[in-house]
Formats: structure tokens, C-alpha cells, sequence
């Protein structure tokens, strides 16, 4: 799989994150910076690494759960490993507009 | 994964505290209590722990429950004793309060109802205090927000003990000297370790989590922060000074509560300095209803705090400087504990319902689970109604105090109603309101899937 393509999947991923909301903010998780990052080897695997807006938050674990699932239902995409990490802790400089 | 987890009887903790409240206040609309009777009368203790435990104890404790594993990103300790502690203080209150009527020639209860009940509350905090000092235990250095929470479990520990030793004179299972002085000189003490040791220290540490949290507020810790802690703690310091000095028989505190007074002055400025610069510099432009609500609160806390300190108000405020500690009790506490709820039962009800299929479907946001209008006109009427009842007690007018509880009482429940929306999902459009996956909550029961 080339390197455009990898990079048209971590594009078609982050565009079926933007369906999570944040449940406190009320906004996407993409557009609210917590996904740190998306990559995607030979096409199929794919490893976000993201965060939340407050450590220990109750949400977390289902924020992590959410975009597991939202990944794996990206065609193409046959593994999905999501790394929840608090370095560097977020912070409202992160969001988007 | 770090202090990711629901509480499952948090909600239960809140719809217990809920009953209460709505039960305290229909005592002061009915005319039970001060200012219908005196400051140190039988009914007006029983209905002053009504609201102190059965309101804001509950609240408080089920509102810990969930947010100390968020202040210190660690999951809670030993969680299963929350039924146990539950189960031990809703009984133990009813007995308390039975033990109060009986005090005041109720047929049917005995004053022996007192130091069981006593007991009964001692055993279902330390349950509490277990739990949740286990979990501050687990994190090295402690974050600043969670040591206004141990402050507030060390006060409610010592609360909760001269408490015991008062239902030991009052039911007359002990007449020793130190014991019978505690009761006719602490009991302001007792009020103090409760409502502003316990309840405003941890009400505080929490504050300084969320806030940030829902504001978008820089959340580092500032020396001001600090200097709340350490104001207030030595505040907290002389007053249980005060209470060892009166068991002991000693005078050389009798003019530390001066001094005490003075400490919580400036603790409150410099906490109302704090939250006015979270507002400064919150990056959320939206200002939502339960922010606002308890900023309402705030300003009841500075107001009744500056009076308390001004011999003027204070004398002007009744017995017991009652009518300032009405404003503390249901300006401060019980307003920012309604505003907390208004955000918390949704958020809580939102992860529970919704939580497990995000990510696969769409679902409403938390704020789709609730109705701000009507909602904003039941705090407006309810702070409109704690200023006039405040003023009614000022002005001696038990007659108008009866109706400004009215009104308080009114809007209670119409919030309570709002909070009983969410949790049935009422508000959400029908499409979103069920997705496939997702499970309705129970109203006060635990969640379905607890999270371990």
C-alpha cells in the first residue's frame, strides 16, 4: 500500500471521527484537538493517539471505546489500536477555530 | 486507564439528598423550626439535620464519590461499601430526627434514638471517609483540589464526633462536666466543622477541578488557591482548638473565634478573587445555566461570610446569627449544590446511556437532555427566594419568611422535576433518544453496566 494512500485512510479516519462529540463540550474530538495523531500501516492498520480534556474524566473510557469502534468501521481498516495519553495534557490552545 | 469510572450509587446518593431537601424545606413552609420556634429548639435541630446530613451530607458524600477519582485520576478505593455507608445513613438520620422530636415531647420516639442514630452516622460516614481517603491515599504529591477534600473529611470526622458526644448528653447516657460544656458551648463549633469545614472545603477543592473543567479555565494551581487552603485550614484549626479547650475547661480560647471569623474573611475574598478570574479567562464563550447558577452561589457565600465577620449584621441577623446562616446553608451550599446537578445528573445520565454507543451512532449531546428556559427561571425564582427568606429573617417577619420558602420550595421542586427530565431522557428529540445499543437509566438506581 503507498504512502498516499495510508494518508487517504488516516484522512477518511479522522473524517469519521468527527462524529464523536465530546459529551461535556459538546463538539467533535477532531476539531476539539484530542486526536494527537493517526497513522496507518499498509493501508489496513491503523494506530490513533489521543487524549481527553481532563485526566481521569468518567468519559474517558468510553471516548477511547468510541473511537476504537469508529475506526474499525472505516473500510479498509481490518486493526484499529488506540493509545489514550496525557503528554502532553490537553489544553483549549489545541482547538480548532 | 486512569479514574475512568462511574459511580453506580452516586445517583442514588442525589435522589436520596433530593427527598430530603424538598422535606426540610416543606418543614420551614409549614412552620416547624426557627424562626416559628428557638434557635436551640428540638424541631429546629431536627430540621437543621435534615438539611446539614440528609441534603448536603448526601450530596455531598455521592457527589465524592464520583469526582475525588476525577481529582486525582485514580479510580476509587473499596466502592463497594457505598450501599453499606448509604444504608447506614439514611437510618441513622431518621433516628437522629426521632431522637429530636422526642426531645421536644413527640409521642412514639425516644430520646434514646439519639445516640443510636449517632452511631448509625458515624459507622455510614466512616464508610465514607473510608473510601475516599483510601483513594486520596493512593496518589503522591496530592493535587490541590483534593486537599480541600481532606481537609473537609478531617472536619467531618470531628463533626460527626462532638455530634456523638452531644447525643450522649441530650439522651443522658452521659452527665460528665466536659461532655454537658461541649453541649452549651460547642454546638456552634459542631456547626461550624459541618457546614463550613466539611461541606465548604470539599464544595471548594471540587470547585477548583470543575470549573476549569467546564469553563475552559486554565487550571493551574496559583498561590491564591494555596492561600485558600491554608486560611481556611487554620480557620478550621482554631475552631477545633475552641472545642478542646471547652472539654478541657480551658478560657484561652474565647477570643479565637474572632480570629477564626476574620481567616474565613479572607479566605472567601480570595477564593471569590479565584473564581472571578476563572470566569476572566475561561476560553468557553457560552456561559452555561449551572456556571452561572453557581456564581449566584458564590456571591451568597461571600455576602454571608463578609457579614458573619461584621458585628453589625451579625447581631442583626437573629439568634444564632440565623439568618446568615440561612444565606451560607441555602444560598451558598444548597444553591451551588442544585447548579452542580443541573450539570452532573446529565452528564452522568449521558455517559450511562450513551456512552456505550458512541462512536457507532448518533447521539444527542448532554445539553439536548435538558431545558435551560424553564430551568433558568426555577433558579432565578429560587435565589430570588433565598434573598427575601435571608431578609425575612432580618427583619423578624416569620409570616413572610413562610412565604419566600414557599417560593424556595417551588422552585426546588421544579428543578428536581428538570433533573428527573434528564434522567427519563424526556427533553431529547425522539430520533436521538434511544439509538440501537443504548439502554434508558434507571431513575435513581445503579447503572446497568458499572464500570470497573
Amino acid at each position: 500500500m503507498s504512502e498516499p494512500e495510508n494518508a487517504t485512510t488516516c484522512e477518511t479516519i479522522r473524517d469519521a471521527l468527527r462524529m464523536i462529540i465530546d459529551p461535556e463540550l459538546g463538539r467533535n474530538i477532531v476539531d476539539l484537538g484530542l486526536i494527537y495523531d493517526v497513522s496507518v500501516e499498509d493501508g489496513r492498520i491503523a494506530h490513533v493517539t489521543m487524549t481527553t480534556t481532563t485526566k481521569g474524566c468518567p468519559a474517558s473510557v468510553y471516548l477511547k471505546e468510541a473511537v476504537r469502534n469508529c475506526v474499525w468501521y472505516v473500510p479498509g481498516v481490518e486493526y484499529a489500536e488506540v493509545r489514550l495519553t496525557y503528554e502532553p495534557a490537553w489544553t483549549p490552545d489545541m482547538m480548532a477555530g | 486507564m486512569p479514574g475512568a469510572t462511574l459511580s453506580p450509587w452516586t445517583m442514588s446518593y442525589f435522589a436520596a439528598a433530593c427527598l430530603f431537601l424538598i422535606a426540610g424545606e416543606s418543614a420551614m413552609v409549614g412552620g416547624y423550626g426557627y424562626p416559628f420556634a428557638a434557635v436551640e429548639a428540638p424541631a429546629t435541630l431536627a430540621l437543621v439535620h435534615v438539611v446539614a446530613i440528609g441534603w448536603l451530607g448526601l450530596l455531598m458524600t455521592g457527589a465524592l464519590l464520583q469526582f475525588v477519582p476525577v481529582l486525582v485520576a485514580a479510580p476509587l478505593r473499596a466502592g463497594r461499601l457505598a450501599l453499606p455507608a448509604l444504608a447506614l445513613l439514611i437510618p441513622g438520620l431518621l433516628l437522629l430526627v426521632g431522637g429530636f422530636t422526642a426531645l421536644g415531647g413527640a409521642q412514639g420516639v425516644s430520646t434514646a434514638m439519639l445516640p443510636s442514630g449517632a452511631l448509625l452516622l458515624a459507622m455510614g460516614f466512616g464508610l465514607a471517609i473510608i473510601m475516599l481517603a483510601a483513594t486520596l491515599l493512593t496518589v503522591r504529591p496530592l493535587p490541590l483540589p483534593a486537599r480541600f477534600v481532606a481537609v473537609g473529611l478531617g472536619a467531618l470526622i470531628a463533626a460527626v464526633l462532638v455530634g456523638g458526644a452531644f447525643t450522649l448528653v441530650l439522651s443522658g447516657t452521659v452527665t460528665n462536666y466536659a461532655a454537658i460544656a461541649l453541649l452549651l458551648k460547642g454546638v456552634p463549633l459542631h456547626a461550624a466543622l459541618g457546614l463550613a469545614g466539611w461541606l465548604t472545603f470539599s464544595a471548594i477543592g471540587v470547585s477548583y477541578r470543575l470549573l476549569p473543567m467546564f469553563m475552559l479555565a486554565p487550571d493551574d494551581t496559583r498561590p491564591t488557591n494555596r492561600a485558600v487552603l491554608w486560611t481556611g485550614a487554620a480557620a478550621l484549626a482554631i475552631v477545633v482548638a475552641g472545642i478542646v479547650s471547652i472539654a478541657v475547661d480551658s478560657d484561652g480560647m474565647e477570643e479565637a473565634g474572632s480570629v477564626a471569623a476574620l481567616l474565613a474573611v479572607f479566605a472567601a475574598l480570595l477564593y471569590s478573587a479565584d473564581v472571578l478570574r476563572l470566569f476572566r479567562e475561561r476560553r468557553r464563550k457560552i456561559v452555561e445555566l449551572n456556571i452561572r447558577a453557581s456564581y449566584a452561589a458564590f456571591a451568597a457565600l461571600f455576602a454571608s461570610v463578609v457579614m458573619f465577620a461584621l458585628p453589625a449584621t451579625r447581631a442583626a441577623a437573629g439568634e444564632g446569627a440565623a439568618a446568615l446562616v440561612y444565606l451560607f446553608v441555602f444560598g451558598w451550599l444548597t444553591g451551588l449544590g442544585l447548579a452542580q446537578l443541573y450539570k452532573i445528573v446529565p452528564f452522568l445520565t449521558w455517559l450511562e446511556c450513551y456512552g456505550p454507543v458512541l462512536g457507532r451512532t448518533a447521539v444527542p449531546s448532554i445539553q439536548d437532555l435538558v431545558e435551560d428556559k424553564r430551568a433558568s427561571l426555577w433558579f432565578f425564582v429560587y435565589y430570588l427566594a433565598v434573598i427575601a427568606a435571608t431578609f425575612s429573617l432580618f427583619a423578624e417577619c416569620p409570616g413572610a419568611f413562610r412565604v419566600a420558602t414557599l417560593a424556595q420550595l417551588c422552585a426546588t421542586v421544579g428543578l428536581m422535576v428538570e433533573l428527573v427530565r434528564a434522567r427519563t431522557l424526556s427533553s431529547v428529540a425522539a430520533p436521538l433518544r434511544l439509538p440501537a445499543g443504548a439502554s434508558r437509566p434507571h431513575l435513581f438506581l445503579p447503572i446497568s453496566r458499572p464500570q470497573e
